[in-house]
């Protein structure tokens, strides 16, 4: 049995190096705040500073242009939740219904997903700014919510998703029992789909809270920007970037890597949470053989 | 019921077996049609409309591509697109995979539930966030991992940030910021293979090995079909990455490194959309003949009808 | 297995471009205009209450905040943005989706000059140049004489200007006094001293500095200071780049002389680790005058009393002293807004009142807010001995060959011949490529590439 020690050796070593090769510069990325600007060129990468630079740079973050970085989050959580919603109630029984119903155009509709998906965006931001601006959209939440709530990659997993664990014979049977398209969907359909709900609720989440083209695009004023295109504000205000930025600023590297830790949290405690649901979750859809 | 519906297709009454939904379908991907049709079919045909005219509206047929073909930056930025796509989908087909088979075999679950945790850490770090990691983590005098920088002959930033470097980093940063939510989905779809059938295959004799290559990979190939469809097409349409680290690394990467950026300047710099449209069509075509040789290799449409 | 739909549509796009080959095709030339811009603007119907927006950067945020108290009844929208930093093109990208909506536009921006190069044409055949000609009415021409001599040509096209410079950063010779009174060496006046006193630091004090020229802008340190005519506007759309010019090759000698012998390095300024390695090393610095607060005060925390500037060299034998200028901004008034009067009133204010200018946070354009700039002691504490004199004189040297062009002298610079510095190159080895892709953007935003 050496062989399967090597083995193990082997495998062990590559998730090891991978856990570094994931896990190290967001290490880097935590430790930050906790020392002033000078001290993370000077000192060890990786060495822990004091919490009373975390204070201080948490204090000039939010003297930011009045604490325009509460602003920036509450916006992103509008978007993304409010694309969320309208995004799992068009991309479930959609998917559900490529899979597993027949109708003319399906196989265009697939077609014309996959290929709009692979549009790229800079083609598309015009277009769709004439959109909003003639249905004079342009400055409210709904020209960022309604484009986000467009999610393709939604349909097609929640699409692959029954196509591959939902057994049509389970279908033949509910229609046999005389039970309309409607109630099957809700009754079979919907509390088997539970996983990959969660899956693309999950994905769509972090997909819009990282959002940076549109938004940045679109939108005419700072306070309505979302978190991400606010770092980008930020960035260009830090002098090490900016060198010409900065009179009276307090805004450097340590601070920028405090509002990178707060932009992410709400997507790292949403992913610590729903794991459970996005994996084990997806078991109970294999009735199938 | 829309121009779905209207679109000619072959007469398929034969085939519409009771018990096949109905007029549920159309129903049910109604809202979902009309998302597509607003956001997705309509600005992709104003962009190919604006491809093939000038900016007076006429048409001009293929000059539009013969101009951006021409202009200097094309080819190089094509020559990198290229570069950084090859790297990109290597990695992350091949270790996605085979990291999802390993935390599915015989792992204590919770070590695996951690591990899937923090390589997905990255994942939440997009955009302005993941080119702040990387700028000081690719520069020697800040590097946490200084010491290997050093042993590959890097001295200083710019060396680092050496043109012929940049397909590589870009598709280490994209990787890492990718990979982790690829593998929940690559395990989410192993799990989903009934245990019985690995539990055959074992009494058959079946190494870890061979299971996964004769059973567990065959049965999730959708996914990595679909999983590499859409990473070339994020792949083709990299952005956000060089646009900021040409900020954060004061103008040692080109603005006009990817075909996106370029067709972003083109757009928005030269007020040329038409020419910005065009290039983006040559990126969809790209990413078409690639998806379609995909899709049809695959069989991804089919529904299982056994 | 097979995707017919894949296979139609490809078909149907074939067919598309078949018909393309056989029909008739109109250019796709993208030029808009056709060579002069109108000289006059249409303005939209005006209301003196109507409330204005003004786009600033954060830096310039407290100025604009300040205007709104100091007026309380002018009804202000203030939205901040990255102000085109490092050449970023959030302004020119919104103005582009506004042209195409009809609305939005902001009355007052505050901008990089490169911005000016476009926004003083229309981005499209029907709509209008986004900036108001400001001498057009807006400001009097005595406002306008009052500005530091050669500070408003990044602002001028066909004879209009189209915008007020908020501050000039005109290129002076930086040096620590403290490190140069230790050593014995006089302050040199002539590129051949600096030369030959670079030289000698490297050998007798190695590890001193005399420049880095591995930052974005440095070519404008040294370049645009020695005359090269890397981008010489000849005529509106006439660029002349000639790098075989004896003042490039002079100074790419001279800078290769340098870094050779070690007192000038290829890393940049602004590097993020230069203040780490280097900070405490540099000896002399050919930079604008911005450098004396945000780079030794800020990025390095030189103590006071040690850094200070002298003024702009020149070529030995050159009778007039001429000097390169880094960066510097300005205000746009939009030709779209409802409310002129309130916005040229807040652009005149910002850049012209003693008001704002006496604290701003960079030198003023504008010659008497600069006077009451250098008489605040707070813009000169921090420095050895005076500078008003050579900030002053500097700021009316600036050579005017080194065009506002519609490109970003950056990019060549830094995604080229920077590079190539890095792979062990010389300066002199480079100029050749150097030239070549400034000439290839040039063509590319439509000018005319000579080479006299």
């Amino acid at each position: 049995m050496t062989r399967r020690a090597v083995t193990f050796l082997v495998v062990g070593l590559v998730l090891a190096l991978l856990l570094v090769f994931f896990v190290l510069p967001a290490l880097w990325l935590l430790l930050a705040p906790t020392k002033t600007a000078s001290e993370l060129v000077s000192d060890s990468p990786l060495a822990f500073g004091s919490f009373g630079n975390v204070v201080r740079a948490w204090q000039h973050l939010t003297g930011f242009e009045n604490g325009v970085l509460f602003t920036w989050l509450r916006n992103s959580a509008v978007y993304s939740i409010g694309a969320l919603i309208l995004t799992l109630v068009t991309s479930i029984p959609a998917g559900y219904a490529l899979a597993l119903t027949k109708f003319r155009g399906r196989k265009l509709l697939l077609t014309v997903t996959l290929i709009v998906m692979i549009m790229p965006s800079a083609a598309l931001v015009l277009p769709i700014f004439l959109e909003l601006n003639l249905a004079g959209l342009v400055g409210t939440v709904w020209s960022i919510i309604l484009p986000f709530s467009f999610y393709p990659f939604g349909v097609y997993l929640v699409y692959i998703y029954f196509a591959t664990s939902l057994p049509r014979d389970l279908l033949s049977a509910a229609r046999l029992d005389g039970a309309t398209e409607w109630q099957i969907f809700a009754r079979v359909g919907l509390p088997l789909a539970k996983p990959v709900v969660g899956l693309v609720a999950f994905f769509s989440f972090v997909g819009n809270w990282n959002n940076f083209f549109l938004p940045y695009l679109v939108l005419p004023g700072s306070d309505q920007f979302p978190i991400q295109v606010g770092l980008n504000q930020l960035l260009s205000s830090t002098p090490s970037f900016n060198p010409v930025a900065g009179a009276g600023l307090d805004i450097t590297s340590p601070e920028l890597a405090l509002a990178v830790i707060i932009a992410i949290l709400p997507v790292l405690v949403l992913f610590l949470f729903s794991q459970r649901t996005l994996v084990s979750g997806m078991l109970a859809g294999s009735t199938k053989e | 019921m829309t121009t779905l519906v209207a679109a000619p297709d072959r007469p398929r009454g034969r085939r519409r077996r009771s018990g096949e939904g109905g007029f549920s379908g159309p129903l049910f991907v109604s809202g979902y049609v009309i998302l597509l049709l607003a956001f997705g079919v309509l600005p992709t045909l104003y962009a190919v409309y604006l491809a093939f005219t000038n900016v007076r509206g006429q048409f001009t047929g293929i000059n539009q591509f013969t101009r951006v073909f021409q202009d200097f930056r094309f080819g190089p930025a094509f020559v990198n697109i290229v570069a950084y796509l090859v790297i990109w989908l290597v990695l992350i087909v091949v270790l996605t995979v085979a990291v999802a088979v390993v935390l599915r075999g015989r792992m204590p679950a919770r070590l695996s539930t951690t591990l899937r945790f923090l390589y997905y850490i990255p994942g939440a770090l997009a955009g302005v966030a993941s080119i702040l990691v990387w700028l000081f983590m690719l520069d020697p005098s800040v590097s946490p991992v200084n010491w290997l920088l050093k042993a590959l002959g890097f001295g200083t930033f710019a060396q680092v940030l050496a043109p012929g470097h940049l397909s590589l980093i870009f598709a280490l940063i994209a990787f890492w910021t990718g990979a982790g939510g690829w593998i929940v989905v690559m395990y989410g779809a192993l799990d989903n293979i009934s245990t019985e059938v690995l539990e055959a295959a074992r009494i058959d004799g079946a190494g870890p090995w061979r299971t996964a290559i004769h059973i567990q990979i065959p049965m999730i190939r959708k996914w990595i079909v679909y999983m590499a469809i859409l990473a070339f097409a994020a792949g083709t349409q990299l952005f956000v990455e060089p646009q900021l680290l040409q900020t954060a690394s004061l103008g040692r990467v080109s603005p006009t490194w990817s075909p996106n950026q370029l067709a972003y300047v083109y757009a928005f710099q030269r007020g040329d959309f038409n020419g910005a449209a065009a290039i983006s069509l040559v990126l969809l075509v790209l990413g078409l003949i690639v998806a379609g040789l995909l899709v049809t290799r695959s069989g991804l449409f089919k529904v299982d009808e056994q | 297995m097979k995707s017919p739909r894949f296979f139609r549509t490809a078909a149907a796009l074939a067919t598309v471009g078949a018909l393309a080959v056989v029909g008739g095709c109109a250019s796709a030339d993208p030029t808009t205009t056709s060579g002069s811009a109108p000289s006059s603007f249409t303005a939209a119907p005006q209301d003196d209450s109507a409330p204005i927006t003004v786009w600033t950067d954060s830096t310039r945020l407290p100025s604009v905040q300040a205007y709104q108290h100091a007026h309380p009844n002018v009804k202000m929208n203030i939205v901040t943005f990255d102000g085109s930093a490092d050449g970023s093109t959030y302004l020119q990208t919104k103005v582009q989706l506004f042209d195409r909506t009809n609305s939005g536009w902001p009355d007052v921006v505050f901008a990089s000059p490169t911005d000016v190069t476009w926004a003083a044409e229309p981005t499209s055949p029907t709509a209008q140049a986004f900036a108001a000609p400001v001498d057009e009415g807006m400001v009097p021409k005595s406002t306008l004489d009052n500005f530091a001599q050669g500070s408003l040509t990044p602002c001028q096209f066909n004879g209009h200007t189209y915008c007020l410079r908020n501050d000039i950063a005109q290129v002076v010779l930086w040096y620590n006094k403290t490190l140069l009174d230790q050593w014995g060496y006089q302050v040199p006046t002539t590129w051949e001293q600096y030369q030959q006193l670079g030289e000698q630091i490297a050998r007798d004090h190695p590890g001193y500095l005399v420049g880095a020229i591995g930052d974005t802008n440095s070519q404008e340190s040294y370049f645009w200071s020695a005359q090269c005519p890397a981008q010489q506007l000849t005529g509106p759309n006439t660029l002349r780049v000639d790098m075989a010019d004896s003042h490039c090759t002079k100074m790419a000698g001279l800078l290769d002389t340098l870094v050779k012998a070690g007192s000038v390095t290829t890393q940049g300024f602004f590097g993020q680790s230069f203040a780490k390695t280097y900070g405490s090393k540099v000896a002399m610095a050919v930079g604008p005058s911005w450098y004396g607060q945000y780079l030794f005060n800020s990025a390095f925390k030189t103590p006071a009393g040690q850094i200070t500037a002298a003024a702009p060299l020149k070529w030995q034998g050159d009778t007039r002293t001429v000097t390169g200028n880094v960066g510097g901004g300005v205000w746009m008034i939009s030709s779209h807004s409802k409310n002129l009067k309130a916005s040229t009133a807040v652009a005149e204010w910002l850049t012209t009142s003693n008001d704002n200018l006496t604290n701003a946070p960079t030198y003023p354009a504008y010659s008497p807010g600069a006077a009451a700039w250098l008489a605040n002691p707070a813009n000169k504490d921090y420095f050895a001995t005076d500078v008003t004199s050579v900030f002053q004189q500097a700021a009316n040297e600036v050579w005017s060959g080194w065009g506002n062009t519609k490109f970003s002298d950056a990019t060549s610079w830094s995604s080229v011949v920077l590079p190539a510095l890095t792979s062990g190159k010389t300066l002199a080895q480079t100029l050749p490529a150097w030239g070549n892709e400034i000439a290839n953007e040039a063509k590319s935003v439509g000018y005319t590439v000579t080479t006299k």
